[in-house]
């Protein structure tokens, strides 16, 4: 097999050097100024732009009101979480921003690695690259640490930060084995920031148990059995794992805030992460059916994709909180976050079982054929062969979808749910600001959801490109 | 499959028990039922009407706010595609920003940021003090403007209208044979056949006269409030909530349009630009006979599922109020209607939309495909 090297968006690349800069002169005469026609609408425009701007930055700075928003910041981000529970939101920001350092750091060196192998020049990503490219996240940031009022949250974010970027020099000095152990730590980090923030309770030993199974195949992977035994092996260990697991979190017991009790920006942002996350076996699960040779498990699946997707996610929402509880047999053992994450579930699944059919048929009918020829049998085909080439292409798609989706997650204010547009009403029920500041708080949310939005979707542009998606 | 089969009865007979548990009728007789509500900005509504009733002003107004919200977002989505691409840096910059600050923004928040921050707290007056713009030199308004009422001039039909129409018709008639025979010259002569002026000026010059002889069939309602300023007695009336949401959604889903045109043209080959250009054809004609015909095709299909999406996202006017289908199954559902039954038609009207639009569309677009050997 030959190292494959991924194109390095920082390499300089084989294009010759860029041409000499022209002077601002003849770069406005060339590209504001290059025609009549073009002369007279870059005047109109210019001067619009010039009110456009003096006007924005006369709300921004002089006349609006963002003592509703400074105010209620915390109620914004956070909602009704319970004040008194907030350092587990703290440790799991730590643990994940370690996490993504680790993670990070891990994708540098590997690919300063199969540079080095190829001899090839590598270049670190520089500071100015990653400033450039995730500005409006910083500027959000700067935002929400100028509207507060104490120095702590300023301390908590940079030393957040400075986790992040620690642990992403770590990962990168470490030598190639024990970064494997090290991608390890960053799942552990990760989940052990899920676990501290939303406890023990529920079906939490789910997560755990996941992750002590998959090292556990993992590690004992190079264990000779008998060929006939290892799959009864295999199941043996994850059904142990999992029941150590089990056993071990009914003993803990850890409080903890579930999602019932999250609210505000977070409440935004933990609906559309699980809904992706808990969409995806679904919509697998639905685009191999709308393939399948059984036409009931065909017509299945199509109706299914269809119908959600012909229908407004709202009337969807109504039918979770009206009646998703009717569907089963106790009296509504579910709590309206869960009915309301489980409607964006199903929602989902459905979109996302068309991208990953689109995948699916990019990938050449010749691989099966050769899979099945060299005797890989019909879920192994699957598996190794046709899944892995068709979600690498429907990445950006999916990115795209859980773009959607956050911003979808705004439609949970209309069944009542607390996430942040709610609230931003509920501040303009406080006596003090009834109507004060309703453009501004707004603005706010508005500005919240699209710094982020904006810079997913760059991302995600920019990951198509590197993946050649569509070009191949 | 039988497992699936299996579920699919559970969870009909755990419906069909919770609904009898909590004697919620499961039939669909609720909808011969009276509506007992009033519906919003529809005076001629009678609460005693039944529920089906109801559910057709519903339909009528998704529409509504469909309609005017698709041939908006076409217009400003395919202006704003193409300033994507011009060579002006300020043009195809300020475009960029429209498109990357609405589609990144959610359309809910864009909704309630034009019906709270623009009308109801906005700067406007409200209604009984509304704004009155006067004609120059004259006594009536051809605007009425207020927080929650906006009123435009509309026509007044006066006498003779159906004549009207049905010489109008004819005229349509002529204009087509026009149309023929221009484009028949053109292919015999070669001379210049600028059917579409000739066309339309038949078309004009029949309305004209039929208009003038008719001694006016239509006359304009031009807007105005009655004595206590309560009410608008003429003129065109409209909501701030469907302005709201119509508005909101057009610049939601133009700026999605504006990426699906932009991409369309980069994906028409370049040399045929460069040809045009050769040809000595204007930028314009350039772009009416040579890339946005081809850039259509590509454009179709896409265009299609953002139309799907701003009629299902006219849904959200429950938000802010306006009287769409969605907002009003919701209200007859807080006045004690089955739910499951309620949401059930729900999702079959939006589901009837859909079908009819990518129908309709999708035979366009056949219309429009490459017709290959």
């Amino acid at each position: 097999m030959t190292a494959t090297v991924p194109p390095d968006p920082h390499a300089s690349g084989d294009h010759p050097g860029p041409p000499p800069r022209p002077t601002a002169a003849a770069w406005a005469r060339e590209n504001l100024f290059n025609n009549r026609h073009n002369s007279v609408l870059t005047i109109l425009l210019g001067a619009g732009l010039v009110v456009l701007v003096i006007y924005g930055a006369r709300f921004l700075f002089v006349t609006g009101q963002w003592e509703p928003v400074r105010t209620n910041l915390t109620l914004l981000m956070m909602g009704t979480f319970p004040r008194e529970e907030q350092w587990r939101i703290v440790v799991q920001v730590y643990l994940l921003c370690a996490a993504v350092g680790l993670l990070w750091g891990g994708l540098t060196a590997g690919s300063r690695d199969r540079a080095r192998d190829a001899g090839v020049p590598f270049s670190r990503a520089r500071l100015r690259d990653g400033v450039r490219r995730w500005w409006p996240v910083f500027v959000l940031l700067a935002v929400l640490l100028g509207m507060t009022r104490t120095w702590l949250p300023l301390a908590f974010v940079a030393s957040a930060l400075a986790l992040g970027v620690v642990a992403r020099r770590l990962m990168e000095a470490l030598p190639e084995a024990g970064r494997r152990g090290a991608w390890f730590v960053a799942g552990v980090c990760a989940l052990a920031g899920w676990q501290i923030l939303s406890g023990t309770g529920g079906i939490a030993w789910w997560w755990g148990s996941a992750l002590v199974a998959a090292a556990a195949v993992r590690l004992t992977r190079n264990v000779r059995t008998d060929a006939r035994w290892q799959p009864a092996a295999r199941l043996a260990l994850v059904a142990g794992s999992v029941a150590v697991v089990w056993a071990i979190y009914a003993q803990l017991d850890f409080g903890g805030v579930g999602w019932d009790d999250w609210s505000g920006f977070q409440l935004n942002l933990v609906a559309a992460a699980a809904s992706i996350v808990l969409a995806f076996p679904v919509g697998l699960l639905a685009a191999v059916g709308r393939r399948s040779q059984l036409p009931a498990v065909r017509w299945l699946s199509v109706g299914y994709i269809e119908v959600i997707r012909g229908v407004p996610l709202i009337t969807l929402l109504f039918m979770g909180d009206l009646f998703l509880g009717f569907f089963l047999p106790t009296e509504d053992p579910l709590s309206k976050v869960t009915r309301a994450i489980a409607v964006m579930t199903l929602f989902t699944g459905a979109y996302l079982a068309e991208i990953v059919r689109g995948g699916l048929q990019a990938v050449p009918r010749g691989q099966v054929e050769a899979a099945q020829a060299i005797g890989l049998s019909a879920p192994r085909v699957l598996g190794m062969i046709v899944l892995p080439q068709a979600l690498r292409a429907v990445i950006p798609a999916l990115v795209g979808q859980f773009i959607n989706l956050f911003k979808d997650s705004t439609l949970l204010s209309i069944i009542a749910l607390t996430e942040i547009l709610r609230i931003r009403e509920s501040i303009h029920g406080q006596r003090e600001f009834l109507i004060v500041g309703i453009a501004e708080t707004l603005v706010f949310v508005a500005f919240a959801f699209w710094a982020l939005a904006f810079t997913m979707s760059r991302e995600s542009q920019r990951l198509e490109r590197r993946l050649g998606v569509g070009e191949r | 499959m039988a497992g699936v089969c299996l579920a699919g009865w559970w969870l009909y007979g755990n419906l069909v028990d919770n609904l009898t548990r909590t004697r919620i009728p499961t039939d669909f007789d609720f909808l011969t039922q009276p509506t007992g509500f009033a519906i919003p900005e529809n005076f001629g509504f009678d609460p005693d009407l039944p529920i089906w009733r109801m559910v057709l002003i519903g339909v009528q107004n998704t529409f509504l706010a469909g309609l005017v919200g698709v041939l908006l977002a076409s217009i400003v989505g395919l202006v704003v595609g193409i300033a994507r691409l011009s060579s002006n840096w300020l043009v195809a910059r300020l475009a960029q920003v429209f498109v990357e600050g609405f589609r990144n923004t959610p359309p809910l928040v864009v909704i309630v940021f034009f019906s709270f921050a623009v009308f109801s707290f906005g700067p406007l007056p409200v209604f009984p003090e509304a704004l009155d713009l006067k004609l120059p030199g004259s006594d009536s308004n051809w605007l009425v403007l207020s927080k929650s009422r906006i009123g435009i001039p509309s026509l007044s039909a006066e006498r003779h209208v159906g004549l009207f129409w049905i010489i109008v018709l004819c005229g349509v008639v002529a204009a087509a044979g026009v149309w023929t025979w221009r484009s028949r010259r053109h292919v015999r002569t070669g001379e210049p056949h600028h059917r579409v002026l000739w066309a339309l000026g038949t078309l004009g010059l029949v309305v004209l006269v039929a208009f003038v002889s008719l001694g006016g069939p239509y006359a304009w309602s031009w807007p105005a409030r009655s004595e206590n300023g309560r009410r608008l007695i003429s003129g065109f009336g409209t909501s701030a909530a469907y302005l709201s949401l119509t508005l909101a959604l057009a610049l939601y889903t133009a700026s999605h349009i504006a990426e699906v045109v932009r991409a369309s043209i980069l994906a028409v080959p370049k040399g045929q630009s460069e040809a045009a250009g050769a040809l000595a054809l204007s930028p314009f004609q350039r772009y009416r006979h040579v890339i946005l015909p081809q850039g259509l095709r590509i454009a179709v299909p896409p265009t299609i599922n953002q139309y799907l999406n701003l009629v299902k996202n006219t849904s959200l006017g429950t938000v802010v109020g306006y009287a769409d289908v969605t907002n009003l199954t919701r209200t007859s559902i807080g006045n004690a209607n089955p739910a499951p039954q309620s949401i059930a038609v729900l999702m079959g009207v939006y589901l009837v939309f859909s079908l009819v639009i990518s129908l309709l569309l999708n035979i366009y677009n056949r219309t429009v495909q490459l017709r290959e050997r």
